[in-house]
């Protein structure tokens, strides 16, 4: 290279990495920050002082590959499901479809019909925890309420003392039901390739079907409670309607062979923006259609459609950015496999204006339908003959090599994908978690409300709200270290000038010691 | 860690044989997140029967901590918290009254101070007094089941520091006066 062209090259070479590097410079990622376990979103202003971008950082678990290696197999139900608080059963059920697959083993009948017994009966138990304890705050006890009543005691106060109970009760009962199978409800032992450790005694059975019922009951119920408390009311329906909340986007999910919902199993379906099927595949091909976006200030990996490549975060007819979770596997599906919960799904769509439904907050509704198709499921299920057969398990025979196995988490669609030995020894484990296939429609959602919110740099008081309930519909895991106290998820917002300069920061300050108030950045958990 | 579900129902208290919990919580496969629960492993091999306190480990949180406590009059709580205002392996201390209820509950989650909360306003028979030790931890967030070496260090001292706690509540039921 001649001294001239090396000073051009040079020249040309040290601007890109300034701008590279001012580019870096206007996001703050601390590696140390990063990993604080809060959800802390980022807002950078224009000239006008209009919102430029906004960044959501989410904390992750690291080490989970390593920590899997060399390990035979059949520990991963177990190991998986120890790494979330919230979604033991979902890990262990996924890991346990994959080991079914690393073996090529078919589970008899009862075996098939207990896990998914237990699955419907963890999907009604977690859904209840939302749409009663952390969604409530939002829509039972209203998002323009007063900041001290945005809580579970204010859910209480509005439904009732009784309601409260009952809540407390049928939680309590549904997980009597998975402690029956799993032995415990936290780090379940039921899952085996080929089968479940464990039957259904006949004697069993009669108090189960009652629980059966008595959760049918409940989830009719909780939609009555929705429909009196939040479609009776204009402003929400307003509120879930809005273009702030709104996303043209493809949507995943778990379909059976009629092309209903099915949350245990099934062949993945993707629609496009506008409701039409775009992708059917089993579990084995997801990596065909399902690839991760890296973007320089993030240490998320976002999931996008894989055959249409990343444009960005994009909705419309140029997305390849999808969403799982209740409403997407509403979307996804020809409709439900149960008669109430069809019913409540007619409802859903006519109410909302056809499939698909693109309005994010509608996913509280959305879990509700699947309330009811949860616990109809439980009540077929229990009063199916063959659930107290004895035929629990056929033994894997075959050399194991590679396994993928997929449920439909309460969250969405949750992959796990291990490759072992000849002996069975993991070399490879792969998880993609519901959150994950969520993280760019969620980014958007963030980015959205943020800027529905801030004109011409005035930031409205009601910002930390409006922005969480957005990422709050997708009931998004924040890494899955479960304990840490104080157990919330501080939010922090900070707002930023066209300088880069920090204009205001929003927390949620809590308090550790007395006489002294600690920003608490603990991990987030559950 | 294995521990049974007691049998809960609203209204109704679980018999508890003694007075006082001691709860570890935490995720026995994340590094420093298991301080709770390898503290409360401690605690357990210097305790007798007479002493009148029950340790349990658990890994859950939220709403099925009502499981484990409803029904005890004392709890002690042992957890893991990362504020990075003090050093990995610092103990901080405080009580029911010092937790806020927030005013935004969280994705999934429900702290101690919301659940105790909550239960109260169910009426359900929560313990009275309650006790939360937070050991300041350096790595929760790495699979793995070794503690980092400054919390090693001092798991021995502040198991005895919490022991210490538990045992005041359990002894101070000696001398309150039962109407």
């Amino acid at each position: 290279m001649n001294p001239d062209t090396a000073k051009v090259w040079n020249e040309a070479s040290s601007r890109a990495n300034a701008a590279a590097h001012a580019q870096r410079r206007r996001v703050t990622i601390d590696p140390v920050t990063r990993l604080e376990g809060h959800g802390k979103i980022d807002i950078f202003l224009d000239d006008q002082g209009d919102v430029e971008r906004a960044y959501l950082q989410i904390p992750e678990l690291r080490g989970f590959e390593v920590f899997s290696l060399g390990r035979p197999a059949e520990d991963m139900p177990q190991i998986t499901s120890r790494i979330c608080g919230v979604c033991p059963t979902a890990h262990h059920m996924a890991a346990t479809k994959a080991l079914d697959d690393l073996y090529q083993v078919e589970p008899p009948p009862a075996a098939r019909k207990i896990r998914e017994l237990v699955y419907n009966t963890f999907m009604m138990e977690d859904h209840a925890l939302h749409v009663y304890i952390l969604g409530g705050p939002d829509f039972i006890v209203g998002p323009q309420a007063p900041p001290e009543q945005r809580n579970v005691v204010g859910v209480i106060e509005k439904v009732g003392i009784e309601v409260g109970r009952k809540v407390i009760s049928m939680r309590r009962r549904l997980r009597e039901l998975i402690a029956y199978f799993g032995g415990k409800v936290i780090h379940p032992v039921l899952g085996l390739p080929g089968g479940v450790s464990k039957g259904l005694k006949p004697e069993d059975l009669p108090p189960f079907q009652e629980l059966a019922k008595d959760t049918l009951d409940f989830a009719l119920f909780t939609l009555q409670v929705f429909k009196d408390i939040v479609l009776k009311n204009p402003d929400y329906v307003k509120l879930i309607t809005s273009d702030t909340y709104t996303h043209r986007t493809y949507y995943m999910g778990l379909v059976d062979a009629h092309n209903q919902v099915n949350f245990y199993d099934g062949l993945v379906r993707v629609v496009d923006p506008n409701g039409r099927e775009y992708a059917k595949f089993p579990a084995r091909q997801y990596r065909d259609f399902v690839a991760e976006h890296v973007e320089p200030w993030s240490y998320v990996k976002f999931c996008f459609l894989k055959p249409l490549g990343w444009h960005g975060f994009e909705e419309g007819p140029q997305s390849s950015v999808y969403a799982v979770a209740p409403l997407a596997r509403l979307n996804v599906t020809e409709g439900m496999p149960t008669p109430l919960a069809q019913k409540a799904y007619e409802e859903f769509f006519n109410t909302l204006g056809g499939k698909p439904v693109h309005h994010t907050l509608a996913n509280h509704w959305a879990r509700v339908v699947e309330m009811i198709c949860a616990a109809e499921r439980m009540v077929g299920l229990l009063n199916d003959p063959e659930i107290v057969s004895a035929n629990l398990r056929v033994i894997p025979t075959a050399k194991p090599a590679v396994g993928v196995g997929v449920v439909e988490a309460p969250r969405g669609t949750l992959y796990h994908h291990y490759e072992t030995d000849g002996r069975g020894l993991i070399t490879k484990a792969n998880l993609i978690v519901a959150t994950q296939n969520n993280a760019a429609r969620i980014a958007m959602s963030v980015e959205k409300a943020a800027k529905g919110l801030i004109k011409k740099g005035s930031v409205s008081e009601g910002l930390l709200n409006m922005v969480e309930m957005a990422f709050r519909a997708y009931d998004p895991c924040f890494g899955c270290a479960t304990h840490s106290l104080p157990g919330h998820l501080p939010l922090c917002v900070s707002i930023f000038d066209r300088e880069r300069n920090l204009l205001r920061q929003l927390v949620q300050p809590v308090s550790l010691k007395p006489g002294g108030r600690a920003e608490a950045r603990a991990a987030g958990k559950r | 860690m294995e521990v049974s579900l007691p049998q809960v129902l609203p209204g109704k208290a679980p018999p508890r044989k003694k007075p006082v919990l001691v709860l570890g919580l935490g995720n026995d496969i994340l590094c420093d997140d298991a301080v709770g629960l390898k503290v409360a492993r401690e605690i357990r091999q210097h305790l007798s029967d007479s002493d009148g306190i029950e340790v349990q480990e658990t890994a859950e949180m939220g709403l099925s901590l009502l499981d484990y406590i409803v029904g005890f009059e004392d709890l002690v709580l042992v957890d893991a918290v990362q504020t990075r205002q003090a050093p990995p392996g610092f103990l901080h201390e405080f009580d029911d009254g010092e937790l806020q209820v927030l005013p935004i509950v969280s994705p999934h989650f429900l702290g101690v101070g919301e659940t105790v909360a909550l239960a109260r306003q169910l009426g359900l028979p929560v313990p009275r007094r309650i006790k939360i030790f937070a050991v300041e931890v350096k790595d929760p967030f790495t699979v793995g089941v070794c503690l980092t070496p400054p919390l090693r260090r001092v798991l021995r001292s502040i198991a005895s520091r919490v022991l210490a706690a538990a045992r005041q509540l359990a002894g101070d039921r000696i001398w309150l006066p039962s109407y």
